[in-house]
């Protein structure tokens, strides 16, 4: 039970951070998740241990565990667009596949390369 | 009442296929897909719309922000490695960034989408909660994100090991990274299979990818206002 109060008081704080972060957005009027501004705020207060990772551990954790379940009611939205039944709607699907094995390859190619040379430079000192 | 039980249906058909997928394990059987498609099917038997259905799921949804929040943890723990090899990540991520929005850019041109269609496609390489605030943030429409980031995440999942062993992308960093950098959670869940080092690989690079497409999108989508 114990461990239950924990992960609902270690949610609230999470929650806080990314209020503070939409708060934040808002406040500077800016195109950029507010969310993702919790996120860098919390990795700082992290990094400059002014919270101890212990704070947010579990309550993350647990977050993290059923992360898909929060997009579902987005995804649901889809019904929404039925237009993407179409030859358009599959041409759309074929680009995102097609952009994704281009950006794979080109991404692994150059990272291979990146720590070749890397090891190389190792080798030749 | 119909909230309530939007809201906790979801939860339950979620938990549901989501034992169905432990079962048999395949990208085509992701708890996100399954879930969503029964959901759909529910929802247009019974003509429940969207917006109703939205009274009892905006709870859930309410949780996204936290949920992106708790990304920093992994992040923070696995420190050490973005410093050991800080030059490669960065740069194949940033690189795996911009071929994704290059490409997709190109592909949407030459089919002639409308601007709402090419914002919405933007963040499809970054993992979804992100994706879907980044979506919302710079003018697109999240559902469909959403559904663009999940069909790149199955690629990735799917053709990922193809493509490794057709092009000679042999090194577990590099896996790791490319995976995590374009096909995020749902390609990451594959790098199991390479060992624990391309798996911390690629969900560093997935949530690094997430953070530095934050900042990016918004650049490239000032051309589709």
């Amino acid at each position: 039970m114990k461990k239950y109060i924990r992960i609902v008081l270690q949610i609230c704080i999470l929650y806080l951070f990314s209020f503070l972060g939409t708060f934040v957005v808002e406040m500077l009027h800016i195109k950029f998740p507010g969310s993702i501004v919790g996120l860098l705020l919390l990795l700082g207060c992290l990094h400059l241990k002014i919270i101890s990772v212990q704070v947010i551990k579990e309550g993350a954790g647990f977050l993290l565990g059923i992360l898909a379940l929060f997009f579902i009611p987005s995804t649901v939205g889809v019904m929404n667009y039925p237009e993407l039944m179409s030859i358009n709607g599959i041409l759309l699907v074929l680009s995102v596949i097609i952009s994704t094995v281009l950006t794979i390859l080109i991404t692994g190619k150059l990272c291979q390369y990146l720590e070749g040379r890397k090891a190389g430079e190792e080798e030749a000192q | 009442m119909i909230a309530i039980s939007m809201m906790i249906g979801t939860i339950v058909i979620f938990l549901l296929m989501r034992k169905l997928n432990a079962r048999f394990s395949t990208p085509l059987l992701l708890p996100v897909l399954t879930a969503t498609i029964l959901i759909i099917i529910l929802l247009k038997s019974f003509s429940l719309s969207y917006a109703t259905y939205m009274t009892g799921a905006k709870w859930i949804d309410a949780m996204l922000g936290p949920a992106v929040v708790s990304m920093a943890y992994p992040l923070y723990a696995q420190r050490h490695i973005i410093k050991q090899n800080m030059f490669s990540i960065l740069t194949s991520v940033v690189i795996a960034m911009l071929s994704g929005l290059v490409s997709i850019i190109v592909f949407a041109k030459l089919l002639n989408l409308s601007n709402d269609y090419i914002l919405s496609l933007l963040p499809k390489s970054i993992t979804t909660p992100i994706a879907m605030q980044i979506s919302e943030a710079i003018g697109g429409f999240p559902s469909l994100t959403a559904v663009f980031v999940i069909i790149a995440g199955i690629t990735g999942a799917l053709l990922g090991p193809s493509i490794f062993k057709i092009a000679r992308i042999e090194k577990a960093v590099s896996r790791g990274i490319s995976l995590g950098s374009a096909s995020h959670g749902i390609g990451v869940s594959k790098l199991t299979e390479y060992g624990e080092k391309a798996l911390s690989m690629g969900t560093v690079s997935m949530t690094l990818s997430a953070i530095i497409g934050a900042f990016i999108g918004p650049v490239f989508a000032l051309f589709f206002h």
